[in-house]
């Protein structure tokens, strides 16, 4: 079965009583109310929410602030999932936030016409967390420290401090094709209850 | 209360900041809480301390007791409020810090810039 955007999706027949006949019968009802769904609520499209499996969670936001609440509610099932803490999910929510805004306007420069990607997942010892951007808009090793007592007063600068003091692996690498991959890891086996 | 995790409210939405005022002599005490965050939070924050610097408030002390996320923009938020009423001749301290709090603060060293509290009392004391 087609089902790219502007198929015209036509029912299977229902009625021989064959059972792949019955299962394209579901997955077209399924198709069809998600499409439904889709054209009732184009953020909902733009945002594409995505869950992969009991381990893996993905979402792509267009670069507006507008979507974090996406972003959050994201996390919010993700930790869930993986029984964090009170305490652990607060600094992965918190982390995973700053990543975002960082990629939404220092990567992508609040154009929503780029997409911030967000992928977190897995493996029981501990959670990895990937945010992409279409713009990369600084480097770890160039950011000043807003420790320095000359930048202490500044009003800004604090994100990638936050995420390097929390997790325990922080990666910033180019993609083929323009824009940045942060990539984070955080221990989640023997973590303080 | 910020957005809760496991079964409390998995996914719901966050709530954002709420500011109460009140004033005892000279001192106003701004009693905040949900989330100090980018947009919302931090503006409310910031009209707020303008509004009374303009009625001619010069002491100031924000009540975090209730505050248990505050993201970079809050603290940046924090930080812009303390230098602005310091730049009016006035002074801006903290009082009851949640651990998350007084973890970020330590974390990007504004420990060394705040006057931190855990009484009010004893903060008022001081602002006399």
């Amino acid at each position: 079965m087609d089902l790219s955007p502007g198929t015209d999706i036509t029912p299977p027949s229902l009625s021989a009583g064959v059972i792949s006949t019955q299962l394209e019968s579901i997955i077209y009802i399924g198709v069809r109310l998600a499409w439904s769904l889709t054209l009732k609520n184009p953020s909902c499209y733009l945002g594409s929410m995505t869950f992969k499996g009991p381990r893996s969670f993905e979402l792509t936001i267009p670069s507006r602030l507008e979507e974090m609440q996406a972003v959050h509610e994201l996390v919010g099932k993700a930790v869930k999932e993986y029984k964090l803490n009170d305490e652990l999910a607060h600094w992965i929510e918190l982390t995973i936030s700053e990543s975002m805004i960082n990629a939404i306007q220092h990567g992508n420069q609040a154009d929503p016409a780029k997409e911030a990607t967000l992928r977190i997942s897995s493996n029981g010892d501990s959670i990895e967390i990937i945010v992409e951007d279409q713009g990369c808009g600084f480097k770890l090793d160039k950011v000043a420290d807003p420790t320095d007592t000359a930048n202490l007063l500044k009003p800004s600068g604090r994100g990638i401090l936050i995420i390097r003091s929390f997790m325990d692996e922080v990666d910033l690498t180019e993609r083929e094709g323009g824009g940045c991959r942060l990539r984070m890891v955080k221990k989640i086996r023997g973590a303080p209850q | 209360m910020p957005a809760a995790y496991g079964e409390k409210d998995p996914g719901g939405p966050a709530m954002s900041m709420v500011l109460n005022a009140r004033r005892l002599d000279d001192v106003v005490i701004l009693d905040l809480s949900g989330r100090i965050t980018m947009g919302e939070g931090t503006l409310i924050l910031r009209e707020r301390i303008q509004k009374l610097l303009g009625a001619g408030d010069r002491k100031f002390l924000l009540n975090l007791a209730d505050v248990d996320y505050i993201d970079s923009s809050g603290l940046g938020e924090l930080v812009s409020s303390f230098t602005t009423v310091r730049n009016h001749g006035g002074q801006l301290k903290l009082l009851n810090l949640t651990k998350r709090v007084q973890d970020l603060l330590q974390i990007t060293k504004l420990l060394t810039v705040f006057e931190v509290f855990n009484n009010e009392a004893e903060a008022l004391k001081t602002m006399k």
